[in-house]
Formats: structure tokens, C-alpha cells, sequence
């Protein structure tokens, strides 16, 4: 179609027409943000009272690593409970949807509706969720402490002690998100030819084997595409904590054992109001976020 | 591959159809009124013609119909003005991002704490001239309410009720430990609760989380202690009283209350049957007395544990947003609308909350509503903290004390009353540095 010259070099306009629609959405709302959100990182910022706004340079991320201040010590401690977070509950994301996704890919009566089933609760909002598993795990006729007791049980308090707190929290998002992955895991599943499948077996490889040597090499791409996912969202933890602890139980040094970083911004920006030093948070974190994709390119392509 | 699509693309239009109920989930609106020829006692003048008002307020949950009965009856009252109701919740959010686009409502509840902050940030207006003007005065408010809508020197807002900490007991259970009223003072408290509790019984449950810091407020004004000195710049709670006043909270936890409760359950272990009194605000009335329980549940105010008598509690005060352009005609009606509202309080009294006006509290209508009216006394003991921007972000680390505390995450009361302490002082010094003295001339 059209062409234009440029310095001798030609530059198809076509493709660059067909991106225009997303890349205007991308610049309006990721784009214009995450450099306004930098550029208000270096000063003490309300947008309520323009007439307060001050150059501060580096000092929103100097206070965020001064030992000892308040805000060092309730951003770090999220950071702590996100990453917390990530660590439980990425293996689990990861490993229950392959497990379940290969044994929804055999060929038995009813594996249509067992994937309905498991990814159902994906469909549910994260407030309703957080509701249910707050009245299983809740210490007054909470249906979990009531079984518990029934066979003679302890019957911890899930929701206030730690490291209840945190297992509820982990378990509640496992139940609501493993659906999404199973669903990628088998369509990834359906794309490996059966004949690799056959000549194993030819060869004489047991299922483990056939499971090491071809699902697996085979999945990768998918692994790695689920794996990173899986982290930024679990990173973007928020709701779960935010309906069913609360950020509790609190700690005599600052700061909630399962406030996650999300709800500290929010806090740090909405409610104090310091939009500067929340926006300084908020490039901490996404650099955090970006080293961890990025490590997790690298460890994952090594293997290519 | 065809398969999943097959299976997915209803689930995902299940999803979209979900989310799109949540998105036109409709906020409760009054809808006007505009009732017959009816005279009224004051209108705008008539070169406004009708005026319409926006009010806003957080009245999400059962409280909301009963102020929209208010407003209902105010625009029946007042032909020439139209007010709109709407209730929303992450309320504060909300008013700074109307703030931000010039779309504040004409008129806008808000909450005694918040006050202060919300004038330093420009979503209020001072409003003393219209207070003048309506004929409102501090003599009909208890003083603490009053001066918590005072900010630098003006007036921002009039106080609408006081909800207080009030005490619930279940009377059945009383009565089979042989007692018949609720305590009054420590040692009632004590022989009740000790009574009371036996097997699975227990005669006073506390939670490590809201309201426990709350209690632990109106503890340490009990025993003579204060949060925070006069002008709201240093953080107070580490007193002798305070370590007194979280010392009572553990040892009543430790006699009479079941361990390491999260936020809500003592009220669901109250509404079982099986606790004898727990603490928590008025507005859970109509959750664990009446018809909310299956006993017999009744509400009160709370003892007097320590020398003096305090009662925490907060305040839902009128206020009037800023606008770039002030319409003369809005505030007239503006001022109408919420003496009337002040006057007629009466009926936001059923909603479950004590009117601050004196004189309404006073009146024979008021007085006839159980328990709002045997609570009513209590008010009078409210304190509220000082009218200085930013002081609920103060109250952060305190929080995080006493439910540390509460939850057994530490046993040094004074260490950790202390550390919350240094950690608010250096809350309250950013919060003077970047809101200054005085809000921005209005």
C-alpha cells in the first residue's frame, strides 16, 4: 500500500495503522501514567493542593530507604508480605494447573464438565471469593474450624495469627486463579502432536519419561508465558487481604503481617494523601516486578 | 483447540455479563419529591427560582433509607428546592476525585475526624457566615462535636450525630447468672463477666482488630490519659494511663474473652448466644439486639472502667464542598436544607444514631426511642481527637499496637505503645510540614 520514502529507506505505514487503535489505549492509559507517575515521584505532590507541590528530587525514594522511619518500615514490611505472597503461592499456580490440565487431556467420560468446574471460580469477582473464604476460615461457626472441631482438631484462628493469615490467603487465590492456568496449560497441551507421544512409546518410554522428555520441553514457551503471569499477578495482590485479614494480625513494629504492597500505595496516595511518595513506591515496585521477569527470561531460555 | 474455545467463550460471556451487573450497580438515590402547593417556612429568594442540590453522603447501608425518608420530607416541605440524594461508598475517594474535577456536591456529610483534612485539601469551605446566618450555634452542641468542625480558626462543618462506642449484652445470659442490669462501673463489669463466663461462655469477648483500637481510646481517657497533647503535634498514648488502660484490655481478654479473635467475630460469637457483652459501635444496634438475635439483646451505654467517664465516638457533621464558583442561591438553600435537617434529626435518631443536637435530644419525640435514648447520656463524655489535617493517619501506628497486643504478637505493652508512639510523632511532623498552618484561603 503506501510508501513513503525516508532517507532512502522504506517504511510500510499499513502494520503501524493496524497497532494505531491499541497503541493510542497503551499511551493513554499505561503510557502517559507510568511517565507522569515518575515524573511526580520527585516531589512532594497532592493534586487536591496544587499550591503545595515541591521539587523534592530524590528524597520520596531516600525516605522509602532511611533504617528506622515509618515509611521505610511499612513499605518494606509489604514488600515482605507480597513477596511472601509470590513465593507461596506461584509454585502452587504453576503445579496444580499442569496436574490438573494433564489429567483433564485423557480421554475419560466427564472431563468437560470437571474443566468447567475447575475454572469456574475464575468467572467470580474477587470480592466474592474473599466472602466465601472468609466464612469458611472465620473463628465463629466458620465452617473449616467447625469440622476441625467435630474430629478433635486444634482450631487455629485463620484469619488473625500468623501464619494462618497468610495460608488463608494463599489457599483462597489458589482456588480462585488455578482454573485460568489449567485452561492455558491444556490448549498448550492439545498443540503437542500425538506421534511424539507414539514413538516414545515405540521407544519403549514410560508416562514419567513421556512426561520429562516431551510434555514438559514441549510446554515451555507456555511455561514460562504462565510462570510470568503468574508472578505479576500475584505481585498485584490486593483484594484478598483487603476483604478477608484486612492487613491483620497487626505488628508491634509497623505495618500488617498480610498488608500487601498494592493496598500500602493505595493508602500512601489516597488516604495519607501523598501521591509523590506513593508514585516513588509504586517505581520501586515495578522495577522489582521488571528484575524478576526478566531473571525469569533468562533462567527459562538458558535451557533453549 | 476448538473444544476450549467452545467451553470458554460462555464462561467469559458469563464473566462480562457479571461484571457488567457490578458496573451498573445503582448507588441509592431520594429520588425529588416536588410535593403540591405547600407553604413553607423559609424559601430562596425568587429570583433563584428551584434550586437543585447535590447531597452527598457514606450512608450505604441501612442507615441510607432513613436519611432518604429526610430528604424525601424536606423536598415535600420545600417546593422551590430539589435535593438529590446520593450515597457512596469509598466516600473519601470519592470526594477528592470530585474535588479534582469541580464536580463536588452542593452539600456533603463528613465524617468529625476527616473534617480538618478535607478543609486542608480544598474539598471544604469555611462556612461561618451560613452558620451565622441559619441561627446555629455551639451552645447547642456538647463541645468536643463542635470543635472538631473548626479548623484554624474557622468554621467547616455542623454536627449532624455522635455515634458512640455503646455496650451490648445478652440479657437471657445475665439473667441466668443472676443479674439483672448491665454494669455500670469496673467492678460490676468484673462480677458480671466472671459469672457469666464458664465451658464455652464467655462473659466479654474482644477482637484484635476495629474496634479495639477504639476501645483502647476511650480506655485511656478513662484512666486520665489523652492520645494526643492540645494541638495535635505530639502522640500521648504511651502514658502511665495508657499502659494501664491496654493492661485492663489484655486482662479482661485473658479472663473473659476467647483468644486471638479476628475483626467481627466478637459480634458473631455475640449473636450465637454464647457471650455476655461486647463492645462496638451504635450502628451495630440493629445487628445484635431486636430482632438480629434469637435472645434477648440489648444495648447500652458503656461502664465506667477507669477515675473518669469517656466515651469514644464519632461524629457525621454537614459540610459544604468548594466550588470554583459560588452560587449564592445554592448556599441560601444549602443553609435551609441542613437546619432542617439539624432540626429534624429526630428521625435519623431511629436509624440508630444519637442526634448532637442538644435541644433534640431533649425533645419528647427523641426521647420515646429505645435504646438511642438510654445511650443518648453517654454523648455527653465523647471525645474527639484535635482538629489538625492528616491525625487519622496518626492513629495508624496505634492501631497496629494495641492489635499487636491484642493478638499476642507481643507481650510488652509499654515497648510497643511506645515505638507507636515515635512512629505517629514522625507521621504527625510530615503532616505539619506538607499541610502547613492553615488551609489555602477559601
Amino acid at each position: 500500500m503506501t510508501i513513503v520514502s525516508l532517507r532512502k529507506r522504506k517504511i510500510q505505514i499499513t502494520p503501524y495503522l493496524f497497532i494505531l487503535p491499541h497503541l493510542i489505549f497503551f499511551v493513554v492509559f499505561i503510557g502517559y501514567p507510568f511517565f507522569s507517575g515518575l515524573y511526580i515521584s520527585f516531589f512532594q505532590y497532592d493534586y487536591l493542593r496544587p499550591e503545595a507541590t515541591l521539587f523534592v528530587g530524590l528524597q520520596n525514594y531516600i525516605d522509602l530507604f532511611k533504617t528506622g522511619s515509618v515509611k521505610f518500615i511499612e513499605f518494606w514490611n509489604s514488600i515482605k508480605v507480597t513477596l511472601t505472597f509470590v513465593i507461596y503461592s506461584v509454585p502452587f499456580l504453576v503445579i496444580i494447573p499442569l496436574g490438573l490440565a494433564i489429567l483433564l487431556n485423557t480421554k475419560i467420560a466427564g472431563t468437560k464438565f470437571f474443566r468447567a468446574v475447575y475454572f469456574a471460580p475464575w468467572v467470580l469477582s474477587c470480592a466474592v471469593i474473599s466472602l466465601i473464604w472468609w466464612w469458611i476460615f472465620q473463628s465463629q461457626g466458620g465452617l473449616l474450624n467447625y469440622y476441625l472441631k467435630l474430629i478433635g482438631f486444634d482450631t487455629p484462628r485463620w484469619l488473625s495469627t500468623m501464619p494462618y493469615a497468610m495460608i488463608t490467603i494463599v489457599v483462597a487465590t489458589i482456588w480462585w486463579t488455578m482454573g485460568y492456568n489449567m485452561v492455558i496449560f491444556l490448549a498448550a497441551l492439545q498443540d503437542i502432536p500425538n506421534d511424539l507421544y507414539e514413538a516414545a512409546e515405540i521407544d519403549g518410554a514410560n508416562s514419567w519419561q513421556r512426561f520429562v522428555n516431551i510434555t514438559i520441553p514441549m510446554l515451555q514457551p507456555v511455561l514460562i508465558f504462565i510462570i510470568i503471569i503468574t508472578i505479576i499477578a500475584s505481585f498485584n495482590l490486593l483484594g484478598q487481604p483487603l476483604m478477608m485479614t484486612r492487613g491483620a494480625p497487626a505488628q508491634p513494629t509497623g505495618g500488617g503481617a498480610t498488608e500487601p504492597v498494592m493496598l500500602r500505595i493505595f493508602n500512601e496516595g489516597f488516604v495519607r494523601p501523598f501521591q509523590g511518595s506513593a508514585a516513588a513506591m509504586s517505581v520501586i515496585v515495578a522495577i522489582i516486578m521488571m528484575v524478576f521477569s526478566f531473571t525469569n527470561f533468562r533462567i527459562f531460555r538458558q535451557r533453549d | 483447540m476448538k473444544r476450549i474455545t467452545r467451553f470458554v467463550l460462555p464462561l467469559i460471556l458469563v464473566l462480562g455479563l457479571l461484571l457488567s451487573a457490578c458496573g451498573t450497580a445503582a448507588t441509592p438515590e431520594a429520588p425529588a419529591q416536588p410535593a403540591a402547593e405547600q407553604p413553607a417556612a423559609e424559601q430562596p429568594a425568587d429570583a433563584c427560582g428551584v434550586v437543585e442540590l447535590q447531597y452527598w453522603n457514606p450512608f450505604t447501608g441501612p442507615d441510607g433509607p432513613f436519611m432518604g425518608e429526610m430528604v424525601n420530607a424536606f423536598n415535600a416541605e420545600h417546593p422551590d428546592i430539589v435535593v438529590t440524594m446520593v450515597s457512596q461508598g469509598e466516600y473519601y475517594t470519592q470526594l477528592s476525585t470530585a474535588a479534582a474535577a469541580d464536580t463536588l456536591p452542593d452539600v456533603a456529610i463528613v465524617h468529625a475526624d476527616q473534617v480538618s483534612t478535607q478543609a486542608f485539601r480544598n474539598v471544604l469551605r469555611p462556612i461561618d457566615d451560613l452558620v451565622a446566618e441559619m441561627g446555629i450555634s455551639g451552645d447547642d452542641y456538647p463541645a468536643g462535636v463542635w470543635a472538631a468542625g473548626e479548623v484554624a480558626g474557622h468554621r467547616y462543618s455542623i454536627p449532624l450525630d455522635i455515634h458512640p462506642m455503646t455496650a451490648f449484652y445478652n440479657a437471657d445470659l445475665f439473667a441466668a447468672a443472676g443479674f439483672t442490669d448491665a454494669p455500670k462501673t469496673g467492678e460490676e463489669f468484673d462480677a458480671v463477666a466472671a459469672a457469666i463466663t464458664s465451658g464455652d461462655n464467655k462473659g466479654f469477648d474482644i477482637t484484635g482488630g476495629f474496634p479495639v483500637q477504639q476501645i483502647f481510646q476511650m480506655m485511656l481517657q478513662q484512666f486520665g490519659g489523652s492520645e494526643f497533647n492540645a494541638d495535635g503535634t505530639e502522640a500521648t498514648w504511651n502514658s502511665e494511663a495508657g499502659v494501664q488502660a491496654l493492661q485492663w484490655m489484655k486482662d479482661v481478654q485473658s479472663k473473659y474473652s476467647e483468644p486471638n479473635l479476628e475483626v467481627d467475630a466478637e459480634l458473631n460469637a455475640f449473636k450465637t448466644g454464647t457471650v455476655g457483652m461486647v463492645w462496638n459501635g451504635i450502628w451495630q444496634t440493629t445487628n445484635v439486639t431486636g430482632d438480629g438475635v434469637e435472645f434477648d439483646g440489648r444495648a447500652t451505654a458503656v461502664p465506667q472502667i477507669g477515675p473518669k467517664m469517656a466515651v469514644w465516638a464519632g461524629s457525621h457533621q454537614f459540610t459544604m464542598p468548594a466550588h470554583k464558583t459560588v452560587d449564592p442561591c445554592k448556599d441560601q438553600a444549602a443553609a435551609i436544607f441542613i437546619k432542617y435537617m439539624i432540626e429534624n434529626s429526630v428521625t435519623w435518631a431511629k436509624a440508630g444514631q444519637i442526634p448532637a443536637s442538644i435541644s433534640v435530644r431533649a425533645s419528647s419525640e427523641f426521647k420515646a426511642i429505645e435504646p438511642q435514648a438510654s445511650i443518648a447520656p453517654s454523648v455527653e463524655f465523647a471525645f474527639f481527637p484535635p482538629s489538625v489535617p492528616g491525625i487519622t493517619d496518626a492513629f495508624g501506628p496505634l492501631g497496629e499496637a494495641v492489635g499487636a497486643v491484642m493478638n499476642g504478637t507481643t507481650d510488652d505493652i509499654k515497648a510497643a505503645l511506645d515505638d507507636a508512639a515515635t512512629r505517629a510523632n514522625e507521621i504527625l511532623a510530615q503532616n505539619k510540614a506538607t499541610y502547613g498552618d492553615a488551609p489555602k484561603a477559601p
